[in-house]
């Protein structure tokens, strides 16, 4: 298998990658779709491929052909880089993905999100198909992420460790998990760009608000100086952005369909889980559990980018009256629910 | 992934050259548990260095060959020693043999450990059979492009280990003056024994036990099809605040110890599974 994918051990060579990326993006007038204005950035998970097809004005691009991507391996995704429009608002969107269990890391599979970040994307809504694991959740319901459960092993966890190494190599003080240092300066930032990389683009038009509980302005200031210096998860932030789910939860009510704010328990897979470890999912507080998207949110929240997470419920786990989990059921139940995720994303790409 | 399926032949090439039966069943030996083997009319033994892209197993206790031959009549291979994530190889080449039990045409796998009790119920020395499993270690045999050949790319794991050969395996434990737990099994990563908090959160969780190996073997045997049934022997007790510093030595004695009450098991196992295949 060809893998035209970053060393995960290369900073550098990442960097290149990701210039290389923007220079491809650019020559194809993908990022003239966009204007001017921040776009936001979609990762189109399992069976929720249908609104790839409804971007206005579509400039599409194959993951083989952009450099640093790798290539969807799983049943149901496609490959593309989708340029356009949804509600006359600028999207970038990942119709397919890259998941763990086919065996990406991290980082690889957080490369299209930082590609979408210095492409201006200033937010990040992020869709997968999840087992039910609260007993209350059925088959087509809509779980609103709002805070996840990270179960993929620490080997390869790029939310931290990866982020940080990569972001802080000249000597820079990275972004504490307890956020205890402070960040640094505009300046100091500067110092560290990579030679020959452009400046920034990104630049947020709305830029993340603290959670409201707390006065802080640390945070703003880590998301609006520098994208890549901060890791996913700040404590005492929220990382999944409240306003983007309440929108959510509006058009649940609107529209007459179950939308619920719940917790992801991400797993690495590929096996589906046994009924012994779903029992412990319930325990320990998770609502959905699914095989992606924890990656991409850490890298989306690193990169200063508001999260909208939504779940679509695939199947409902009964660890007490075992049933067989099935692909293509998973599939099915997918396309179903596709009309809900997209009111809900026209929703919140017209507000 | 892919050249996986090459390596599976290579070994199944030379395990046939020195043993030509089709086996029913492959047996996999815990710690401490690599007695059973002296109950086998062995016919051939390989050792796991002759036999192509097979690892050395360097665990305590583990001696690291594959034993081929008849338990009760019935042909099976039995691995003498196995191999463990903490001595730091890969899920994928740790689990090789269960697919080459499959390609040398077992329909059973017969996996054991030694293990620690978390169900205050149990005591060193039990004997459980695995009814279900939660893995804690962080990575996954499966992961990597799916080759079709060797079986789904999202394997369903409602039941890992076979329901009706719990059942059959009580009973035959029952029959035999022996009495057996049925529980979950949770593997962590190790080579740390569990801190008392972990313990009470294993527990928490729902486990009844607790040891590093098994669930890569069992998600790769359902992966390819094989029947499981999974048996431990419960060495020490590990209860968070009644807890004694273990003892290696100890442990292995009392898997030593545990060791008859499990051939007897296993026995019965492999005598009823081919008596039921024979019906």
């Amino acid at each position: 298998m060809g893998t035209p994918s970053p060393n995960a051990n290369s900073a550098d060579q990442e960097s290149q990658l990701l210039q290389q990326a923007v220079e491809f993006v650019t020559s194809k007038g993908g990022d003239q779709r966009l204007g001017n204005q921040p776009a936001t950035a979609m990762i189109l998970g399992s069976g929720l491929g249908g609104l790839a097809d409804k971007i206005s004005d579509p400039v599409v691009l194959s993951y083989e052909d952009i450099p640093g991507f790798g290539f969807s391996s799983a049943g149901g995704h496609r490959g593309e880089l989708i340029f356009g429009s949804i509600e006359d608002s600028p999207v970038i969107a990942m119709a397919g993905r890259f998941h763990r269990y086919e065996g990406w890391s991290n980082r690889q599979i957080t490369f299209p999100v930082r590609l979408m970040a210095r492409l201006g994307a200033h937010q990040l809504i992020v869709s997968n198909a999840a087992g039910g694991v609260n007993p209350k959740l059925r088959v087509g319901d809509i779980v609103v992420i709002r805070d996840h459960l990270n179960f993929m092993g620490c080997c390869d966890f790029m939310g931290s460790r990866g982020l940080q190494s990569f972001s802080a190599p000249a000597g820079l003080k990275s972004v504490d998990l307890c956020s205890k240092t402070e960040p640094s300066t505009p300046a100091e930032q500067g110092k560290t760009t990579q030679p020959g990389e452009t400046p920034q683009r990104w630049k947020p038009a709305k830029p993340r608000e603290p959670a409201k509980h707390r006065e802080s302005t640390k945070h703003q200031q880590v998301a609006g100086v520098c994208p890549e210096s901060c890791v996913g998860v700040v404590r005492g932030y929220e990382t999944y952005d409240p306003e983007l789910s309440k929108i959510a939860f509006q058009v649940g009510v609107r529209d007459g369909f179950n939308v619920y704010p719940g917790t992801y328990l991400a797993t690495l897979g590929p096996n589906y889980e046994t009924r012994s470890e779903y029992r412990m999912m319930r325990r320990i507080g998770a609502d959905v559990a699914g095989m992606s998207t924890v990656p991409e949110v850490l890298a989306g929240s690193a990169a200063g980018m508001r999260i909208l997470g939504l779940s679509m419920v695939s199947n409902v786990a009964n660890p007490d009256q075992p049933t067989t989990a099935d692909h293509a059921e998973v599939l099915e139940a997918g396309i179903a629910a596709a009309v809900k995720l997209e009111s809900i994303v026209r929703e919140v790409l017209s507000v | 992934m892919l050249d996986l399926y090459d390596k599976i032949q290579e070994a199944c090439a030379k395990i046939r050259q020195e043993f030509s039966d089709k086996p029913k069943a492959g047996i996999i030996l815990g710690t401490g548990l690599g007695d059973i083997v002296e109950e086998l009319e062995v016919e051939a033994t390989l050792d796991y260095k002759d036999i192509p892209h097979f690892l050395t197993s360097t665990a305590t206790s583990h001696r690291g060959r594959l034993v081929c031959g008849r338990l009760a009549g019935v042909p099976v291979v039995a691995m003498e020693g196995r191999f463990h994530l903490y001595e730091g190889y890969s899920l994928k080449d740790i689990t090789l043999p269960v697919r080459v039990f499959k390609e040398l045409g077992a329909e059973l796998m017969i996996v054991s450990n030694a293990c620690g009790g978390l169900n205050p119920y149990f005591e060193a020395g039990d004997l459980m059979v695995i009814e279900d499993q939660i893995n804690l270690l962080g990575d996954n045999p499966l992961i990597g492009i799916n080759d079709d050949r060797l079986g789904p790319r999202f394997p369903d794991m409602c039941e890992p280990y076979d329901q009706q050969w719990i059942d059959r395996t009580i009973k035959i434990a029952r029959e035999r003056d022996i009495n057996i737990h049925k529980g979950v099994f949770v593997a962590v990563a190790g080579p740390n024994l569990e801190t008392r908090a972990e313990y009470r959160f294993l527990r928490m969780i729902g486990a009844d036990v607790v040891g590093m190996s098994t669930v890569p073997e069992a998600i790769v045997a359902v992966h390819c099809g094989l029947k499981t049934v999974g048996l431990s022997v419960v060495t020490d007790m590990c209860l968070p605040d009644a807890l004694k510093p273990s003892n290696v030595q100890e442990i292995i004695a009392v898997a030593n110890e545990a060791t008859p009450k499990l051939i007897a098991v296993v026995e019965g196992i492999i005598q009823e599974f081919n008596h039921t295949r024979m019906a």
